[in-house]
């Protein structure tokens, strides 16, 4: 090494001990008890005396579930506008649009994004996939992060910081079973359904039922965009008269429009995210109509209750067409709601407190918009999880395109089931 | 036998939709020795430009408009992003064409929005009974419209001195030059009519079905179909694309009796398979000339 | 700091005030060949070093992510940039690194294969090695073919590989569920928990980091020595090389299971960070960002596929800054056109941009900023 070298290797030796010794300034922006609670109002305020809290939002706003997250996003951005427009929660405002992340559904770019607002936010007001969830979940820096998921799968009843909302997709498709085999005398189930946390767990919860039932069961998974014809040929060689389908609405178009073809003859239950309105204006429109119920454990766009018809009316403000999501999204905040009303009360908004008041709610003030039991974060999995359903039918009449067919049940599979893990993972 | 059958007819159908996707692929690749990525793109453009149209102006009108705009869009792609790279490596014009498909798909996707979209075709689910087995009219459809238009294709390249321009570019280009060809306008010609194939190729695939932001995925089996068919081969992307879309669809019918070890239907893995089992034997496809170079 | 012995040695000593003059081959392609490029290296270098104690988490995790991903690209540049073989199949050899990582580190009693070996200097190398060996087995099949054949041939990889890895549900969890990733224990020190003096993020930036380093050095070492001459002898003109002696088949190989071997380690490390991941992460979308960042970055350069890494990795922080400077752009996502899908258009416009009007990419744009101050004030 010439002696330039040397002396530059010195001179950069010294700046980095300087450098070092400086430290990085960890600080928060001058929040007040902790990150994501400011005392300056929030961006849009409605009333400028008030503080601010933040919520992060992950979700998937490009990927393969925009149509989930688009709306979803929307409806929870509309349920906090009122409740400012209502004069906030507290001293504060709540604000959801400032920390909005696109991961196009992949786990990294969650965990990036994540990154880049873990420290402006006081929790999670939406995370979609379970896979990036989780991940978010096992950093350090979420130890006592209360996330609100964007998924109904049976894994977040065993998870404290996840407040998940109404039925899961495997005890819904226990429902739909034994429905299936007590009313439509269902002798041969099948589940047609996407690989993962939200098909797999549907159609693990349709294999419990089955069994429970003593009846038929054959599992067809089939991939997003993949082609239907080969989905009922399987379906019409199982001799099934009960399918219990968990793909996306494009999917149910094609497996119905095609089994209605084939000459099948039993009934198709889908769970929540195979619905949309669209669905009336495809040519699959006679088929569903005759052959496919929707299983939800909300009631539905059109329901008579306060909350929903509070919901409508923002819709409409926000030129926002019936979407379920969108009725999801604002529903799933009331949990948020009652959690940061419960962390303020008991004068502790932090992120500690938050998850202590999130855990230990009993019960949510939805105005009848969560299926009853909801919000029961306290007790132990089994006691909390919501286990009932509602079966939809598609009609126009309906603003969401269905209108309730079978109010709220719970089928005696379900009723009794005892969950040890989640149901996707014992596929 | 019934339910094979079917499985023929819907492969059938499947295939007239590679084969006009690999058509356009070809044409490409004969004038510039490019493959272009960008052919899904256009696909999902063009059904997505007919499903706003045909509530406007009929769905046979929507599909002539949307052919024609998509065609115009490739031919504009064409002077401004990839006529500035003509001798440059083809590898890097090939690049060149999926950040070309980016941009075309996201622009696409917008328009697609959350709610699934419904083309508008008058076929639907409709099916016509042939022998006892079910034959959906989308599918016959299909592979109709494809004999017709590769009919009026093999007319163009036959009967029309643009038409011999382009084969004439094809066979050589320098000497083409030579003889007074203007290869620019060959190079336009190609892009605009593998626009307008993959514009008519995506009317059929989405036939019958909603659209959704994955609706492109379809157009990437139409790579192994050039691959088995030989790049430079018209007849090869026809023939491939028929064997390609039929053997796909018998594989996947017939998955859970012959693979019930597999959980996830291996149809879609077929063109893939199918491609590397020709290669092996074949490294040039099929009916692919094989290159000859000089140094 | 590695000065080669031979730049060191008296009879190829550079002669003082002329700096530009060599007087052996050796010398001319020495890695550090002039006193600039030692300095400003060895600068990079500390401040590299020194930058976990001045950033953020969160650009700290950018950086980081940045480095793992130019591990990947220095690989595809190896094969494509330097060889000439054009593979749309990097995202498969960069999920057998991610796997082979994940079982041999993972917990022997979990739910998914592992053997427990959560040693870094083991699975790290092991990952690279076994995603090498994969390349190696795949690579007579490519050899086989040329151009745009190879390209599709490779992409049909993607496919299969992410029906492997997604079937597979006891090494992979299945689709849209994952397993865990591998845990980085270096010597009895868990680099993905914060410790009593660093964070996280410092530790796996600084494995990084050295990562990055070690297998920088070794491609620009590999690419100067007379592997890497061949290399650019195939891809210039295949025939002419084959005519002159260069053994085709041999050197596609090498170039095949070398590009493989920082697959695997890029995919090994990839995850560390999140802690999770699924099969659908290797699909096409992470070839066409691999190829990006090479394009991007600069053909055949070392340093330009680092740039080109950190670029890409930047990309969505960029772009959550355009809204601020563009008003038309919404935040909102149920508004056309919001950030989102700019960051997904810009993703396109850069590739047909660079490739349009510098295809040398951020390399050739430094070159050309570097020629100009030096010849100043005579530059033109």
């Amino acid at each position: 090494m010439n002696r330039t070298t040397l002396r530059f290797a010195a001179l950069a030796s010294a700046a980095t001990l300087v450098l070092t010794a400086c430290g990085r300034d960890d600080d928060n922006e001058g929040t007040a008890s902790g990150p994501g609670i400011t005392s300056e109002p929030c961006p849009d305020a409605v009333d400028d005396s008030k503080g601010c809290i933040y919520l992060g939002v992950i979700s998937d706003l490009t990927g393969p579930f925009a149509p989930v997250g688009v709306p979803l996003t929307a409806g929870g951005k509309a349920f906090w506008d009122k409740v400012n427009a209502d004069g906030g929660i507290g001293d504060y405002e709540v604000n959801v649009t400032e920390y909005v992340r696109d991961n196009k559904y992949s786990p990294d770019t969650h965990a990036q994004v994540y990154g880049q607002i873990k420290d402006k936010v006081l929790a999670m007001a939406q995370s979609l996939g379970t896979v990036a969830t989780e991940a978010m979940l096992r950093d350090a820096d979420a130890e006592s992060l209360v996330v609100l998921p964007a998924t109904l799968g049976s894994n977040w009843i065993f998870e404290d910081r996840v407040t998940e909302i109404g039925t899961s997709y495997c005890a819904e498709a226990m429902n739909s079973v034994d429905y299936g085999v007590d009313e439509l005398g269902a002798t041969g189930v099948a589940a047609i359904h996407f690989e993962g946390d939200y098909g797999d767990d549907a159609a693990v919860g349709a294999k419990i039922a089955a069994e429970a039932r003593d009846v038929d069961f054959t599992d067809i998974t089939m991939a997003p965009g993949g082609d239907a014809a080969p989905v009922v040929a399987e379906l019409m060689r199982s001799k099934a008269n009960l399918v219990v389908i968990s793909t996306s609405p494009t999917e149910l178009a094609q497996v119905v429009g095609g089994a209605a073809q084939a000459g099948f003859r039993g009934k198709f239950i889908g769970s929540i995210p195979t619905w949309n309105k669209a669905l009336l204006g495809t040519p699959a429109k006679p088929a569903l109509e005759a052959l496919y119920l929707w299983a939800s454990s909300f009631p539905g766009w059109d329901a008579d209750t306060a909350g929903h018809e509070a919901m409508r009316a923002a819709a409409e403000a926000a030129k926002q067409d019936p979407n379920e999501y969108f009725a999801l999204g604002w529903s799933g905040a009331y949990v948020m709601k009652a959690a940061l009303e419960k962390a303020i009360e008991d004068d502790d908004l932090s992120r500690e407190g938050l998850l202590k008041a999130a855990t230990s709610l009993t019960g949510v003030d939805s105005q009848g918009m969560l299926p009853d039991g909801s919000g029961n974060y306290a007790g132990d999995p089994n006691e909390a999880a919501v286990r009932s359903t509602f079966l939809l039918k598609p009609a126009e009449t309906g603003s969401s395109g269905a209108t309730v067919e079978v109010d709220a049940f719970t089928g005696p599979t379900a009723e009794g089931y005892d969950f040890k893990e989640a149901c996707y993972l014992q596929k | 036998m019934t339910e094979f059958l079917t499985a023929i007819s819907a492969g059938t159908g499947n295939g007239a939709v590679y084969a006009l996707l690999a058509l356009g692929f070809v044409i490409i690749y004969k004038s510039m020795q490019v493959i272009s990525f960008a052919q899904p793109a256009f696909m999902m453009a063009g059904a997505v430009l007919v499903s706003y149209l045909a509530p406007k102006v009929g769905f046979v009108g929507a599909v002539i408009l949307g052919t024609i705009s998509i065609a115009v869009v490739a031919l504009i792609v064409e002077r401004v992003a990839v006529r500035p790279m003509v001798g440059k490596a083809t590898f890097v014009i090939a690049i060149i064409t999926i950040g070309i498909d980016i941009v075309v798909r996201v622009v696409t996707g917008a328009f697609i929005g959350v709610d699934p979209l419904v083309l508008g075709d008058p076929w639907g689910l409709e099916v016509v009974k042939v022998g006892g087995v079910n034959v959906e009219e989308r599918h016959l459809a299909a592979f109709l419209v494809a004999g017709v238009v590769v009919g009026l294709l093999l007319l163009f390249f036959r009967y029309t001195s643009l038409g011999l321009a382009m084969r004439a570019a094809a066979l050589d280009q320098e000497a083409a030059m030579a003889q007074g060809v203007n290869v620019g306008t060959v190079f336009a010609v190609s892009w605009g009519l593998a626009g307008g194939l993959a514009a008519i190729a995506g009317v059929f695939a989405a036939a019958g079905d909603p659209i959704t932001n994955n609706f492109w995925i379809i157009g990437l089996a139409a790579l192994p179909v050039i691959i088995l068919g030989g790049l430079d081969s018209f007849g090869g992307a026809i023939v491939g694309g028929l064997v390609i879309g039929i053997a796909e669809s018998v594989v996947a019918s017939y998955h859970s009796v012959w693979f019930p070890f597999l959980d996830k239907n291996i149809g879609t893995l077929v063109p893939f398979l199918l491609m590397f089992a020709v290669l092996l034997v074949r490294p040039y496809g099929l009916f692919g000339t094989k290159e000859v170079e000089r140094v | 700091m590695t000065v080669s012995p031979v730049a060191r040695s008296r009879r190829s000593r550079p002669l003082r005030g002329r700096p530009e003059l060599y007087t052996s081959y050796r010398q001319d392609m020495a890695l550090l060949n002039t006193r600039g490029k030692r300095v400003s290296v060895l600068l990079m270098v500390l401040v590299a070093a020194v930058l976990p104690m001045l950033l953020t988490d969160e650009f700290l995790t950018i950086a980081a992510t940045g480095m793992v991903f130019a591990i990947g690209a220095i690989g595809l540049n190896l094969l494509t940039g330097y060889a000439g073989q054009v593979s749309l199949g990097h995202a498969f050899f960069v999920g057998v690194g991610a796997y082979t990582a994940a079982y041999l580190s993972g917990d022997p009693d979990g739910r998914y294969l592992g053997l427990g070996v959560d040693n870094v200097l083991i699975w790290l190398p092991a990952a690279g090695l076994v995603a090498a060996a994969t390349g190696f087995l795949v690579a007579p099949i490519a050899t086989r073919l040329r151009g745009l054949y190879l390209a599709v041939v490779t992409l049909g990889l993607v496919f299969i590989g992410e029906y492997v890895f997604s079937e597979w549900r006891e090494l992979s969890g299945g689709g849209g569920i994952g397993r865990e990733a591998a845990t980085p224990i270096l010597f009895g020190n868990n680099l993905a928990r914060d410790g009593a003096s660093y964070t996280e993020e410092q530790k796996l930036y600084w494995l990084f980091l050295v990562t990055l380093i070690v297998l920088a050095v070794l491609a620009r070492n590999l690419a100067r020595s007379k592997i890497g001459r061949a290399f650019a002898a195939v891809r210039d003109r295949d025939v002419a090389a084959g005519v002159m002696g260069v053994e085709l088949s041999r050197y596609k190989l090498i170039a095949f299971t070398v590009s493989s071997f920082y697959a695997g380690v890029c995919g090994a490390l990839m995850f560390v960070g999140v802690g999770q991941f699924g099969p659908t992460q290797f699909g096409l979308l992470m070839s066409i960002q691999f190829i990006a960042m090479v394009l991007i970055g600069g053909v055949a350069t070392i340093s330009g596929s680092i740039m080109g890494a950190m670029l890409i990795a930047a990309l969505p922080r960029i772009s959550s800054e355009l809204p601020a400077l563009f008003s038309f752009i919404s935040t909102a996502p149920n508004e056309h056109p919001n950030i989102f899908e700019i960051e997904q258009v810009t993703y396109g416009v850069l590739i047909v941009a660079f490739l349009l009007f510098e295809p040398r990419g951020l390399f050739g744009i430094w070159w050309r900023a570097r020629t100009y101050w030096k010849s100043f004030p005579f530059s033109y």
